[in-house]
C-alpha cells in the first residue's frame, strides 16, 4: 500500500445521487468521494449500479437528483466532453475501442484534447499540425512501451484478443494524462497472468503519475490487493465504504455480496 | 417460339454485340463514367455524414444543386473561377455551421427518423432559397474544361469524361489523406466507429458534425460543377441524388470506397445496359437499372460490397 501515504483531499464528491430509468432505480441516494491519488474499488453484485455510477461521473447519465462536485465546481450533471477536458478518462465494461483503427491510432485519439490548436485551425494549417502530430506520437509511443504492446502497434484493434483490447483501451485513457481514471471491470474475462499484468499497470500508473483511480472489479483477490478503499453498492444503494479489511468484515457486505456466488 | 427469340435477344445477342465490338463497349462504358462519378460524389457526401452523425441526409442532392447554383451565380456576376469556387466553398462551410446550430443540435438524441425528416425539410428550404437567390432558369456553365472527342487506341473518348474521372480521383485521394493522416481525420474515424468512446476522449461532436457537413458540401460543389458543365446548372441536378440510394445499397452505407465503386458501377452499368439491351427490352433501362441492381444486392448481400456486416448490437 505504498500509495496510501500520499492520499489527499477528495477530488470528486457525488452527493445524494438518484438515477432511474423509467421504473428502474439504478442509484438511490448514493454519496461517495474519490480522494486524490487513491485507488478506490467499487464493488457489488451485477446490476448494483456500479457502471451507472461511472456513467454519472463522466456525464453519460444525468441523475434526477443529487450533485457532483469536481474541481471546485458543484454541478447537477457532468457532460462527457467537459469531463474529458477536466481530466477524467475512462474505460468501458464492454471495451469501446475504435475497432477499425490500429492500436497506435486508438491511443492517439486520447491525445486529441492535448493538441494545442483546435480542429478548424488544423484543417487549414497542415504543416504545423503535422509537427504537433509528431510530438504526440512520441507520447503515444511511451504509453505503448509502458503497457508492453509494441508488437501490436500497427494491428487494427478489432483483430486483437480481448485481454489485449482491454490493455489498449487503458492506453487510450492514459494518453489523456488523466487526473481521474475510471476503469469499468478492467480485468473481466482475463486469465490469471493477464490480471497480474493489469494489476501491475494500474499500481504503476497510480504510483508513478499520482493518478487517482476508481475501478469496478469482481475479483475479490485483486480488489483486496490493489485498492486503498472499497465502496460497496447493492441494489443501487451504498452499503459499505471503508478499507478493504473493514469491508471484508462488514456483515451487511457479507450478506449482500460475499455470500453471493461471483466470478473468481 | 417467340419466347425463345426473346430470351435470345435478352441473354445472347447483347453479349455477342459486346464481343464483336469491344472498342464500342469500352466507349459506352467510358460514356457512363461521368454519370458514375456524379453518383459517386453524391454518395460519398452521404456516407461521410451518415458515418459521423448517423443522419440519413436526404438533402445531399439539393446541396449539390445549391452549391452549383451559387458557383454559377457568382461566375455570372463576374467573379473569376477561382474566386467563385472559394466563395462557394466558404458558403458551404457557413451552411454546415448553420445546419449544426439550427437543425442538428436541437435534435440531438432524437430518433434517426426525426433527423431524416429534418433533412427533408432542409431539402425544400435549400431548393426554395436557391431559387429566390439565383433564379429558376437553366444556367449554362463553362469553366473551360475541354470537351473535344479523342481517339485513344481506337476508342472514342470525350475529354470531359476523362477530366471528370481525374477530378474525382484527386478529390478521393485528398480525402483519403485527410482521413488517414491527420488528427481531425482520426477524430472523424473515431466518431464513426464508436460515439460513446469518442465522447469519452473528449472529441467535440459538434465540431465533427460541422466538418463532415462542410466536407460533404464541398464534395457536392465539385460534383455540381462537373455535372453543370455538361448539362447546365438546373434543378434536375438534385434528382441525381435519387440514384444515390441504390449506389449506397450497392456500396454499403458506411463505406467510402463503397460509395465510389458503387457509383461507378451503376453509372457505367446503366449506360451499358441501355445501349446493349435496348433492342431486347425497348429502352429506358437507365431509369430502373440502378434500382433493380440494388434489389438484387438487398437479397444476396444486404451489407453492400464494402459495408460491415450488419449485426444487431446487444
Ligand atoms: N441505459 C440504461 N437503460 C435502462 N436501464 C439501465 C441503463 N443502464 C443501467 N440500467 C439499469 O440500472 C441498473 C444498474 O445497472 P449497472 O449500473 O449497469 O450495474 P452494474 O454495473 O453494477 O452491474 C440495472 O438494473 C440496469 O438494468
Ligand atoms: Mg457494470
Amino acid at each position: 500500500m505504498a500509495a496510501a501515504k500520499r492520499i489527499g483531499e477528495p477530488v470528486l464528491e457525488v452527493r445524494d445521487i438518484t438515477l432511474s430509468f423509467g421504473g428502474v432505480r439504478a442509484l438511490l441516494d448514493v454519496s461517495l468521494e474519490i480522494r486524490a491519488r487513491e485507488i478506490l474499488a467499487i464493488i457489488g453484485p451485477n446490476g448494483a449500479g456500479k457502471t451507472s455510477m461511472l456513467n454519472v461521473i463522466n456525464g453519460f447519465y444525468h441523475p434526477q437528483e443529487g450533485t457532483i462536485a469536481y474541481k471546485g465546481r458543484v454541478r447537477q450533471r457532468m457532460r462527457p466532453h467537459e469531463a474529458a477536458e477536466q481530466g477524467i478518462a475512462r474505460t468501458f465494461q464492454n471495451v469501446a475501442l475504435f475497432r477499425g483503427m490500429t492500436t497506435l491510432d486508438n491511443i492517439m485519439t486520447g491525445r486529441l484534447l492535448k493538441m494545442r490548436r483546435n480542429f478548424l485551425w488544423q484543417t487549414i494549417h497542415w504543416g504545423p499540425a503535422l509537427a504537433e502530430e509528431l510530438e504526440h506520437r512520441v507520447f503515444a509511443e511511451r504509453i505503448i512501451d509502458f503497457l508492453e504492446i509494441e508488437s501490436i502497434r500497427r494491428t487494427p484493434v478489432g483483430q486483437l484478443p480481448y485481454g489485449l483490447q482491454k490493455r489498449v483501451e487503458l492506453g487510450r485513457a492514459l494518453a489523456m494524462e488523466p487526473e481521474l481514471l475510471l476503469l469499468d471491470e478492467p480485468m473481466a474475462g482475463m486469465n490469471v497472468e493477464e490480471k497480474e499484468d493489469m494489476s501491475r499497470f494500474i499500481l504503476d500508473v497510480n504510483d508513478e503519475f499520482g493518478t487517482t483511480i476508481a475501478l469496478i472489479e469482481h475479483d475479490m483477490g485483486v480488489v483486496m490487493d490493489i485498492s486503498d478503499r472499497v465502496v460497496v453498492l447493492d441494489y443501487g444503494r451504498k452499503i459499505a465504504d471503508g478499507s478493504p479489511d473493514q469491508v471484508r468484515r462488514d456483515t451487511a457486505v457479507i450478506d449482500a455480496y460475499l455470500g453471493v456466488a461471483h466470478e473468481a | 417460339m417467340e419466347i425463345v427469340a426473346f430470351l435470345h435477344a435478352l441473354l445472347v445477342e447483347p453479349f455477342v454485340a459486346m464481343w464483336q465490338n469491344p472498342e464500342f463497349l469500352l466507349e459506352v462504358a467510358i460514356g457512363g463514367l461521368l454519370t458514375g462519378v456524379m453518383y459517386s460524389l453524391v454518395a460519398l457526401g452521404f456516407v461521410l455524414i451518415y458515418k459521423a452523425s448517423g443522419v440519413f441526409n436526404f438533402a445531399q442532392g439539393t446541396m449539390v444543386l445549391f452549391a452549383a447554383l451559387t458557383f454559377v451565380g457568382l461566375l455570372e456576376r463576374g467573379f473569376p473561377v477561382w474566386a467563385s469556387f472559394l466563395l462557394t466553398a466558404l458558403a458551404m462551410i457557413a451552411m454546415a455551421f448553420v445546419i449544426e446550430r439550427l437543425v442538428l443540435r436541437p435534435l440531438v438524441n432524437q430518433d434517426p427518423i426525426i433527423l431524416f425528416m429534418a433533412t427533408i425539410g432542409l431539402t425544400y428550404f435549400l431548393e426554395g432559397f436557391g431559387q429566390i437567390v439565383w433564379g429558376g432558369d437553366v444556367h449554362p456553365l463553362d469553366i473551360g474544361i475541354p470537351k473535344s472527342p479523342l481517339i485513344i487506341g481506337g476508342v472514342l473518348i470525350n475529354e470531359f469524361d476523362l477530366v471528370a474521372a481525374a477530378v474525382c480521383g484527386v478529390l478521393v485521394t485528398v480525402l483519403a489523406v485527410f482521413f488517414q493522416r491527420t488528427a481531425i481525420g482520426r477524430a472523424l474515424r473515431a466518431v464513426a466507429d464508436d460515439h460513446q468512446a469518442a465522447l469519452s476522449v473528449g472529441i467535440p461532436l459538434k465540431n465533427i458534425w460541422v466538418i463532415v457537413w462542410a466536407v460533404a458540401g464541398i464534395v457536392g460543389l465539385v460534383a455540381g460543377i462537373l455535372w453543370g458543365s455538361n448539362l447546365g446548372v438546373q434543378f434536375s441536378i438534385s434528382l441525381v441524388a435519387l440514384k444515390a440510394l441504390p449506389v449506397l445499397i450497392l456500396g454499403g452505407f458506411t463505406s467510402v470506397p463503397g460509395a465510389i465503386v458503387g457509383g461507378l458501377i451503376i453509372g457505367v452499368g446503366e449506360k451499358v445496359a441501355e445501349v446493349f439491351w435496348t433492342p431486347a427490352t425497348g429502352g429506358a433501362i437507365e431509369d430502373w437499372f440502378a434500382y433493380a441492381l440494388a434489389l438484387v444486392f438487398l437479397l444476396i448481400r444486404p451489407q453492400g460490397l464494402f459495408g460491415e456486416r450488419i449485426i444487431e448490437r446487444v
